[in-house]
């Protein structure tokens, strides 16, 4: 057999090393090569890609990447800066941004329709910029391992607009105090902070949680009562309604089951009421007048040293929250917290069923760093299982990230009434609206059920061909091809684009298919513009863009 | 509409229960197609569709707010704020119990015997968490963390035929992911809101050759080297399963759609809810008769811990949607009501005494209704122990009288015709609700 000195060089030069994927000969145990692991590096720790960002990756590798992601200045795209500096409410406290979106109204007159909306819709305001600037930062932003982290965040702390009006004009405080202030601090801090926080107190009802009252407060009631309305029975009442009030054990438990130890880890119901009473009187001083922030209600506090997890907890002498500062210092060194963190940071970054044995070794950061989030990230990213062939591509997009990644590979112009919401809305995950206190999942057996790919596919072509409102894919990302090349090769370039990491043999061959209808249905020229849109809606919607 | 590559569910469970990433492994319903035997397949015994429509109240719906049991001496003590009686509205059951007044949809359903409460049902295990709480009842498997397929689709696994096609459509969610007692190795579909769009079926014929057995270039059905299947493998089961499913449930509901037109049942009008409007379109799935027996519906939001209400009130207006949608839904049944089973159930009940916000904490024992033909309605079900405080759970809920597993088995048999196999659920000893049907 005669071997060509050019073998190799021909060989190299067939249309699939344009997609950049690996030799078919590599065993399934195969390290990732250089362009796999920059591919792999950005699909767990950003929303993808934008373009020439996967070379970049290459040439700097993943170590000098991953430290540019956690310094604090975000050079972000100027786009973005503009969009944020419109937004009102982002940087206010939740009294700013209460008093922002009141309404006066004028006493003993009736609001017409109109007025009734405008109030609505002035009430709405925190929300909507909330919720739209998450989405712009998470495309936008160069900061992509922050807006990734805080994703996790944000569903590890589920708080949730769904919760009804009281919630509104808390949760940009939420967001910026509590979530992105600490996604590179400390676990215990953020804990803490969305302990105190009135987002948090009144999402999950421990503002309204307290002491039954006494004796002498319930004769008190009765006495009153009498006073004003003359009658026995409605004093009777009263008393009997005063007498129910007491403890909301709502948050005791989730901060026990899915902020910290992980459920019935290491607590029985008698902890959940103990650490229920240990947080009575941590309420949010609310009222027009109120400071709408945290504040320890003595008033309402079980008085008492209180015994939880087999510890004694002694009352704050000061009056204060000292008690419950102290249950959540506890918990925050408490070995159940590692555990669960180091797992669920695991579960997020890496594989659906995490390894024991890095779990445990993150766990173990966390234990020596008191809950450092860059060391226990770290952890990760350093770890051998972090890049194995086994964990490449493995993991379900959530819609979430689904449609953000859609959105920043194509480096898709998104104007501030682009309707995104009602996918991500159909796809059951709008943003900070989770009912559940669990936040929403991240593996996909709470995702992946048949039936949701035909949305995908939707939202996939509808965004490649300019359907979604305010939305469009900018011809300059078509302009990054050759389009003087061969149009065969278009898909090709396409697949590099918007699947670095390339694609398998039955969607290059789909795509092939669907490039041959078109040039052989052509008279014309053919022409990018046109058949782009149709190849990118196919690689948005084909099973390897839904991976990560 | 064309099926370019028919494939058989049991091509498809063979292929799902190798993934177990886009369908999780059911162990149980796994060791039945390793041993290439089926169990006992069930065959309708009259010839006729027997089907069973699941609703779970997600948050823990209030018993003594759905079920009120006005009669027990100690129930308005425990219920300052709360507590109703006859003059508030309830609807009489007996001497005991009423249903809220936001229910009065539901009166006439009682008065023919076709509306079964069930009070104090729950599990035996003591979790007061919602999501182990709802992941252990739509498992069937208490405390089980083994278990991670739903009792229903343990029931289509276990009673699939061979040669069975998966576009024989026998079981649906009715939103956009499915409820957990409906995941599993069997590919069961999760209707999206968009299927009526004409995009959304040029879409499925756009992305079949993604999706489909294997690419165009694919001879013999054979992988191509170099495919990467552990890459997305569970995504192209997923998509495939959806292209398939799909297509058949628009024609069903197409065809079901021309035939009902001129006969759309008077009087049967569901609320504009999301839940009466999902509930319209499992009356249309089931009005075809296509052989659909398993439809599955989520209503969330039940988790009152303040601010509940009595008579009116956050609480009311949600069963006042869930009543009025199920009765709307059984009217526009008509005669497949005789064949069709409603079991309306929750997580866990609350707790007896309302809290200090006019709302309850999480309990134990819950109500549960089960509704349709065959049903023994018109009396209250199930064994309920008072309110005095030596009787409630730890001193505070309701206990459980009624292990939900025993209505599962009792609906299994009874409406689907199919006696669960030892094992089916685990570590359950069948207790039979006798009077139940």
């Amino acid at each position: 057999m005669r071997i060509s000195p050019n073998s190799h060089r021909m060989e190299s030069m067939e249309p699939r090393t344009h997609d950049g994927f690996p030799s078919q000969d590599d065993p399934a145990a195969a390290p990732l090569n250089d362009r796999e692991r920059a591919a792999h590096l950005l699909s767990r720790l950003s929303y993808g890609p934008r373009p020439g960002e996967t070379d970049k990756v290459i040439e700097i590798g993943a170590e000098a990447w991953l430290k540019e992601q956690l310094q604090d200045k975000d050079p972000s795209d100027p786009r973005l800066a503009s969009w944020l500096s419109e937004y009102q409410t982002l940087a206010l406290t939740v009294k700013d941004c209460a008093a922002f979106t009141y309404t006066e109204r004028e006493r003993g007159k009736t609001q017409t329709r109109e007025e009734q909306r405008a109030e609505r819709k002035k009430r709405r305001i925190p929300l909507d910029e909330v919720v739209w600037s998450t989405a712009l930062r998470a495309v936008y932003s160069d900061r992509q391992a922050t807006e990734v982290m805080g994703e996790f965040w944000r569903n590890h702390l589920n708080v949730s607009f769904t919760k009804g009006q009281n919630i509104y004009a808390a949760v940009p405080h939420y967001e910026a105090a509590v979530l992105r202030n600490n996604i590179w601090g400390k676990f215990p801090d953020m804990l803490k902070a969305s302990a105190m926080h009135p987002a948090m107190l009144y999402y999950l009802d421990n503002h309204l949680s307290r002491r039954p009252p006494s004796k002498q407060e319930l004769a008190e009631i009765e006495r009153k009562t009498k006073r004003k309305t003359g009658s026995e029975e409605r004093a009777v009442e009263a008393v009997q309604i005063a007498s129910q009030r007491g403890l909301n054990e709502n948050y005791a438990r989730e901060l026990l089951e899915l902020h910290t130890l992980g459920v019935d880890n290491y607590y029985k119901q008698k902890d959940v009421i103990a650490l229920a009473e240990i947080l009575t009187g941590w309420t949010v001083d609310g009222g027009r007048k109120g400071s709408q922030d945290f504040v320890f209600k003595a008033s309402m506090h079980v008085r008492g040293d209180i015994k939880l997890l087999g510890k004694k907890f002694p009352e704050d002498q000061e009056k204060g929250p000292g008690q419950g500062l102290s249950v959540l210092k506890m918990l925050g060194e408490h070995k159940g917290t590692a555990d669960f963190i180091a797992m669920k940071m695991v579960r997020f970054l890496v594989a659906d069923k995490p390894s024991e044995k890095l779990v445990a070794k993150v766990a173990k950061t966390y234990r020596k760093t008191k809950g450092d989030l860059v060391a226990m990230t770290q952890t990760i990213v350093e770890s051998e299982d972090f890049w194995s062939r086994s964990n490449y591509r493995t993991k379900f997009k959530t819609p979430y990230e689904f449609i953000l990644s859609a959105l920043r590979v194509t480096g898709a112009d998104i104007d501030r009434q682009a309707s995104i919401g009602r996918y991500l809305q159909e796809m059951g995950q709008p943003i900070y609206h989770c009912d559940d206190p669990t936040g929403y999942y991240d593996t996909a057996d709470a995702w992946l059920d048949p039936g949701v790919m035909a949305l995908r596919w939707e939202f996939a072509t509808d965004l490649a061909n300019s359907k979604i409102r305010g939305v469009k894919i900018p011809d300059t990302f078509y302009d990054q091809i050759p389009h003087d090349g061969p149009p065969r090769l278009w898909q090709h370039h396409l697949t590099k684009l918007i699947l670095p990491g390339g694609a398998g043999d039955r969607t290059r061959a789909a795509l092939a298919t669907v490039t041959s209808e078109y040039l052989d249905k052509k008279k014309r020229v053919p022409d990018l513009y046109e058949i782009g849109p149709t190849l990118v809606g196919l690689l948005l919607g084909s099973p390897e863009f839904q991976q990560q | 509409m064309s099926h370019k590559n028919p494939t058989s569910r049991r091509d498809f469970l063979k292929l799902a229960a190798a993934s177990g990433v886009a369908l999780h492994s059911g162990a149980f319903a796994n060791q039945l197609l390793a041993s290439e035997t089926l169990a006992p397949g069930y065959v309708p015994q009259d010839g006729s569709n027997k089907s069973l429509v699941v609703i779970f109240l997600r948050g823990g719906a209030d018993h003594m707010n759905v079920i009120v049991p006005y009669g027990d001496p100690d129930y308005a003590a425990h219920r300052p704020t709360l507590a109703m009686n006859l003059e508030s509205g309830l609807i009489k059951l007996d001497k005991t119990f009423g249903l809220h007044p936001a229910m009065t949809s539901l009166q006439s359903l009682w008065a023919s015997g076709k509306l079964a409460p069930i009070v104090c049902a729950g599990s035996p295990h003591t979790t007061r968490s919602h999501f182990d709480a709802q992941d252990w009842m739509e498992f069937g498997a208490p405390g089980n963390r083994g278990v991670r397929d739903g009792w229903l689709n343990r029931y289509l696994a276990t009673t699939q035929k061979k040669g069975d096609s998966a576009s024989e459509f026998r079981a649906l969610g009715m939103q956009e992911l499915l409820p957990r007692s409906l995941r599993g190795t069997y590919p069961v579909l999760a209707v999206p809101s968009s299927l009526t769009k004409k995009k959304s079926s040029r879409n499925l014929d756009a992305f079949e050759r993604f999706y489909g057995e294997g690419g165009d270039m694919l001879e013999g059905g054979e992988m191509m080297s170099g495919e990467r299947e552990d890459d997305a493998a569970g995504v192209v089961k997923s998509g495939r399963i959806t292209i398939e499913t799909l297509r058949r449930l628009q024609a069903i509901i197409a065809a079901s759609e021309k035939k009902n037109k001129n006969a759309t049942v008077s009087g049967s009008s569901y609320p504009d809810s999301r839940f009466g409007q999902r509930l319209k379109k499992i009356a249309l799935v089931l009005k075809a008769n296509e052989g659909l027996e398993v439809a599955g519906i989520d209503y969330n939001g039940w988790d009152d811990h303040a601010q509940e209400g009595g008579a009116e009130g956050n609480m009311a207006d949600r069963l006042r949607d869930l009543s009025t949608g199920i009765s709307a839904f059984c009217q526009d049944l008509g005669p497949t009501l005789d064949t069709t089973t409603i079991l309306v159930m929750t997580e866990f009940g609350r707790t007896v005494k309302e809290n200090g916000n006019s709302g309850t904490d999480h309990g134990h024992g819950g109500a549960m209704f089960v509704i349709g033909g065959g049903v023994k309605g018109g009396e209250v079900h199930g064994d309920w122990r008072g309110l005095k405080p030596e009787n409630l759970y730890q001193g505070r809920d309701l206990a459980v009288s009624t292990d939900f597993r025993d209505v599962f088995n009792a609906v299994l048999e009874n409406s689907l015709g199919f006696e669960p196999p030892s094992g089916f659920f685990p570590d359950y000893k069948p207790n039979r609700l006798k009077k139940l049907f």
